[in-house]
């Protein structure tokens, strides 16, 4: 345990720190030049910079070292001792994971000496594993099998036939999401390191010490993390796996189809592990620029959720009360009857939290065919005075990857942890690696790192802002502050008095920083489709939808509590459509069954406005279609067709609409930050400022069940529970 | 069998396991005395590594709690120290001389290593000796809860073998009598006195039994050797 | 004249004229043909309790020298499942001695003989014992 910690300190200064200016940069890069090291890679030349390891180095040269206890995001361990090569002039081999390099040094990765250690080493890890590939959910991506073939030794030496034992470790229960079988542990502790550095929860640890040593919670008791699902990645062993995941499918039967995670506005790459037609798995994919390689558990584990509670058929409310199923025709012929009989201004859409860009863009080129402008997300939001026709208004501007460069971050409203996990755990890595500084508005939550709660009202924000509050000067002070407003908080009651107070603040920490681009504005959306609908000129208070005037009211997969039947007139007609049977099912006299994010190509985008796609995996279930496609065929029974009729057309209206659609992965900056800012210099909200800043995720159990996939899912609730149950 | 099989295995284990004496729940707080002691550790290291107290505070609270320590006042420990209770477990698992189960009044401790089991009578008598005398086994404690014997290994007195130690104190050249001796003063209450026994004839330290052979004039002074011109 | 008697037409048509009569008269003759497309006479070996009767005239070429003619409940809907396991044996040569003879083995346990459904409603049919993937969302009841 020392020896990791010395070593993650150790990594930590030779980190190369981010640079602060261009000029500065310049000057660095000059420095860095002369600075460089040569090293002898198998006889090849590499030119590294000082502090690189000789694995690192090794890795520039193209060849890859065998390693259990190194990994990049992590700090080094150097105790597994797969790593170890032949330095020329060095007695015994090192550890490439945790050497630096330095000047003229000569590693051979293939000599004797280094092929000799690594069999010693995976022999003396063979000797206490079991046994049990054939069972073990890891087998097929499994470090261990992988390198025992690719560096272990040719013949086994192991003669205990009798089965006198193995070394045996009993399991630990640690929550209802991993599974771990730690008798196959090989002690590489990057659980333990990933608990403790990237999740900030110091609940692993290892125990006891030589052959009895243990990696555990020593106390009984729940890893509970937002993150915890990504130690199944880590282990390069199958001893921590996936608990829903256990004896499911292999590796090698799924098919690996990348997408985007719609659980929170983030957009976390993923990869789908699909098999016949169902959706085994989710495992993160590498994007730097959002989730580095992590995702969160909702998005890991509420895939069960996909299976249950969906809507497969088109239902009909009968005169008796009750939704009974119906085939398409009669469902579209219905709906259009109403709507034309509605007329023109009185159909109004509300769209939920999942829906994606296309059939956001057909159902408001639907609307606006039909004459009504009545187009809002789900959102409590009173008035609709919020700045939202500039798009820095509603996105995160600088980027989530800027939290690298900041060097202070105030956090306004919401629970970033929970709202945005791998935000957070990004923020967490700048505060141990940058010092970075955080601060936070609001109601106090545990963000995992330490983090200077400012106050819980709007008059903190105020105070703040005339620079009267005793932590002014030091926000002030700083060189390249962030203020991350959740968009919780921007819907909310006090929505618009917050959204002026913080644009005014960021306007003078901003004019320091006028120069060099740098955007101090930013908000957090919480819901993956708020971004593209805000583009695409949805309205940001549901309430213009709610009036006794609405006829007929749209539901795009609307479930939060904010639709209420009570809300509307008694005449008035709920079509419903989406892909669960949810709060908005619940109450709609029309159901149409729609396809869930992994069910379909579709776009959506990001907190940052970042727009991605996610890839068909499965086929959406029963009579169920894609969203885009009902509203396209609803729009021609109504007579007034929409003018796309395939997806490439569809997207080719969302680029008309907005060009922020055009490019896929890329980050569309937002133009006029500055004309938004001074906008709110003329705005002169006033209102009452002791109001607390509401938050509805106050710790995990919040967390797990947020939208209508994750309240369908089994896990999801058993997380909640054990959560629940943990004290 | 498997019963008392499982339960052994259980009092050995790594992993903490809630009982009546010895959960999460348990009291534990320092005495104002120790309190005041665990300051001054603190204040021995620079702020902000006062993890570095752990060993010593951890001590503390053994030696306070008749000698064992619960988890109560591992995560006492953790919170007086701002460390994560995990990092507490660590250490208090990774040491051998932190005793997790209740112990007796006296932890015996009896050293096998191979120069005690070879030097003077061997370990393995004196062992023989005391499972007679108390008539427990290794890892057992007497019915009365006042020894606790444990088999360890190096206990650094080689010179002295063999020997047991016993809570702080050394008994040390031991033979067969010496440990009746020590064991029916420790039984009748009386506390007998540390150190080499009756096996090397009651030497003062470790030196050889047959007086110095070497080092027998004294030391010189200093100057001694030097030029006489500096 | 002997020669005509046996051999000749006339004895074709005594013989056409003993089947007419073995098959009940011209008209159920004509009947049995229609439903039958042949017209033959024979021994009545057996009866089963279905109502088939089985025939044997060994004049015939081996394969058509054991016929059935099914029992007139099924009218024109006769199908070879009809013809239970024992005697099924027989009339397919796996043996001479029909169940007339030797009845079959007999035990609590064994089931009727079931002609095949396929075709009807109660043809089999099978289903799978496996968990749907998907679970469908059952609306709740209107809350009044």
């Amino acid at each position: 345990m020392l020896g990791y910690r010395f070593l993650s300190k150790l990594k930590h200064v030779l980190r190369p720190r981010p640079t602060p200016s261009v000029g500065f940069a310049r000057s660095q890069e000059a420095q860095a030049v002369a600075n460089k090291l040569e090293v002898f890679i198998d006889d090849q030349k590499v030119v590294v910079d000082p502090g690189t390891t000789v694995l690192q180095a090794c890795a520039m040269a193209g060849v890859e070292i065998p390693r259990f206890c190194y990994h990049d995001r992590l700090s080094v361990a150097g105790n597994c001792r797969m790593c170890l090569v032949e330095v020329e002039k060095s007695p015994k081999p090192v550890a490439s994971c945790a050497m630096p390099v330095m000047n003229g040094m000569r590693v051979k990765t293939d000599s004797p000496v280094s092929r000799k250690a690594r069999e010693g080493v995976m022999e003396f890890l063979l000797v206490n594993h079991p046994l049990d590939c054939p069972i073990c959910d890891q087998g097929g991506e499994c470090d261990l099998q992988d390198q025992s073939m690719a560096f272990g030794g040719d013949k086994s030496r192991f003669v205990d036939n009798e089965y006198t034992g193995k070394r045996a470790v009993e399991d630990k229960d640690i929550g209802p999401l991993v599974k771990t079988i730690m008798t196959r542990c090989i002690q590489c502790t990057r659980c333990v390191r990933f608990a403790s550095e990237v999740a900030g929860v110091e609940d692993l640890g290892t125990t006891g010490r030589g052959n009895d040593m243990q990696i555990g919670t020593y106390v009984e008791k729940l890893f509970a993390s937002e993150l915890s699902g990504n130690v199944i990645d880590l282990c390069p062993v199958g001893a921590l796996t996936g608990k829903p995941y256990a004896f499911t499918s292999r590796p090698w039967e799924l098919r690996r189809v990348e997408s985007i995670d719609v659980m929170d506005a983030c957009g976390s790459n993923i990869t789908i592990g699909m098999r016949s037609g169902e959706v085994m798995r989710i495992v993160p994919r590498v994007n730097e620029e959002i989730n580095e390689e992590w995702i969160c558990d909702k998005a890991r584990f509420a895939i069960d959720g996909l299976s249950v509670q969906r809507l497969t058929s088109p239902m009909v409310k009968s005169p008796e009360g009750y939704l009974e199923n119906c085939d398409w025709e009669d469902a579209l012929f219905c709906a259009a009857e109403k709507i034309t009989r509605a007329g023109a201004g009185n159909v109004a859409a509300v769209a939920g939290s999942l829906v994606d860009a296309e059939s956001l863009v057909a159902l408001r080129d639907f609307l606006h065919r039909l004459g009504s402008e009545t187009l809002t997300v789900n959102s409590e939001h009173p008035s609709d005075h919020l700045v939202n026709d500039l798009r820095a208004s509603y996105i995160f501007n600088s980027g989530i990857v800027s939290v690298e460069d900041a060097d202070h971050v105030l956090f306004i409203g919401g629970n970033p942890r929970l709202d945005a996990p791998v935000l957070n755990a990004r923020v967490r890595k700048c505060w141990i690696h940058n010092e970075l500084e955080v601060s936070l508005i609001g109601q106090d939550v545990d963000l995992t790192y330490h983090h200077n709660h400012l106050g819980e009202t709007l008059s903190t924000l105020e105070q703040l802002l005339d620079g009267s509050h005793a932590f002014a000067k030091t926000m002030y002070a700083a060189k390249r502050p962030l203020i991350i407003v959740n968009g919780k908080i921007l819907c909310g009651e006090n929505g618009s008095r917050v959204q002026d107070l913080a644009l005014k603040l960021a306007n003078k920490l901003s004019q320091q920083h006028a120069e060099d681009g740098w955007n101090v504005y930013n908000v957090l959306q919480t819901e993956a489709s708020r971004v593209a609908a805000l583009d695409l000129g949805y309205k940001s208070s549901s309430k213009s939808a709610l009036t006794k005037q609405t006829k007929v009211l749209y539901l795009l997969g609307a479930d939060d509590e904010v639709i209420n039947r009570a809300d509307l007139a008694d005449d008035c007609f709920i079509i419903y459509q989406g892909h669960h049977g949810d709060r908005g099912a619940a109450i709609a006299d029309l159901v149409l069954p729609g396809a869930c994010y992994t069910e379909k190509n579709a776009t959506y985008v990001n907190t940052e406005g970042r727009a991605q796609q996610t890839r068909q995996a499965a086929t959406p279930p029963g009579l169920a279609r894609e969203d885009w496609k009902i509203i396209r065929a609803l729009s021609e029974i109504c007579g007034v067709t929409l003018p796309y009729s395939s997806l490439s057309t569809a997207r080719q209206r969302l680029c008309e609409v907005s060009p922020s659609f055009s490019r896929y992965g890329d980050q569309e900056e937002a133009l006029f930050f500055q004309q938004v800012v001074s906008l709110s210099e003329d705005s002169s909200e006033s209102g009452a400022t002791n109001e607390k800043l509401t938050n509805d995720m106050k710790d995990l159990s919040h967390f797990y069940m947020t939208n209508s996939i994750s309240r369908a899912s089994r896990t999801m609730a058993k997380c909640v529970q054990a959560f629940k149950d943990k004290d | 069998m498997i019963r008392k099989l499982i339960l052994a295995a259980a009092e050995n284990s790594i992993q903490h396991r809630d009982s009546p004496e010895n959960n999460s729940n348990t009291k534990f707080e320092f005495t104002p005395e120790n309190l005041k002691r665990a300051e001054t550790i603190i204040s021995n290291y620079p702020k902000g590594h006062e993890a570095a107290a752990c060993l010593p505070l951890l001590d503390l609270a053994q030696r306070q709690n008749d000698n064992w320590l619960p988890i109560s006042a591992m995560n006492y420990v953790a919170k007086l120290l701002g460390m994560a209770n995990m990092r507490v477990y660590e250490v208090a698992t990774f040491y051998t001389m932190y005793n997790r189960q209740p112990v007796g009044k006296y932890h015996v401790q009896i050293c096998t290593t191979t120069p005690c089991m070879l030097g003077g009578v061997g370990s393995d008598v004196i062992m023989e000796t005391i499972q007679k005398k108390l008539k427990i086994k290794p890892g057992e404690t007497t019915p009365d809860n006042m020894f606790t014997l444990s088999e360890v290994e190096c206990l650094g007195a080689c010179v002295n073998a063999p020997m047991i130690q016993v809570n702080d104190d050394y008994y040390e050249d031991l033979t067969v009598e010496d440990t009746n001796k020590v064991f029916d003063d420790l039984i009748a209450g009386r506390k007998p006195k540390p150190g080499p026994m009756s096996g090397q004839n009651h030497r003062f330290s470790c030196e050889p039994k047959g007086g110095l052979t070497s080092l027998t004039s004294p030391p010189t002074g200093p100057g001694f050797g030097v030029r006489s011109d500096l | 004249m002997a020669k005509i008697a046996t051999e000749g037409i006339l004895a074709k048509l005594k013989k056409v004229k003993d089947i007419v009569k073995f098959n009940g008269g011209v008209w159920n003759s004509i009947v049995t043909l229609y439903r039958t497309d042949e017209l033959k006479q024979g021994e009545l070996v057996g009866e089963d309790k279905y109502g088939n009767k089985y025939y044997r005239n060994d004049e015939h070429i081996m394969g058509r020298n054991k016929w059935v003619v099914y029992s007139d409940k099924v009218g024109m809907n006769y199908d070879g499942s009809q013809v239970p396991a024992e005697w099924h044996r027989w009339l397919s040569d796996m043996t001479d001695t029909p169940p007339t003879v030797k009845p079959p083995l007999q035990h609590r346990w064994m089931i009727d003989h079931i002609e095949n459904k396929t075709g009807t409603q109660q043809r089999y049919v099978p289903y799978s014992t496996t968990r749907a993937k998907i679970q469908s969302w059952q609306p709740p009841a209107p809350s009044k």
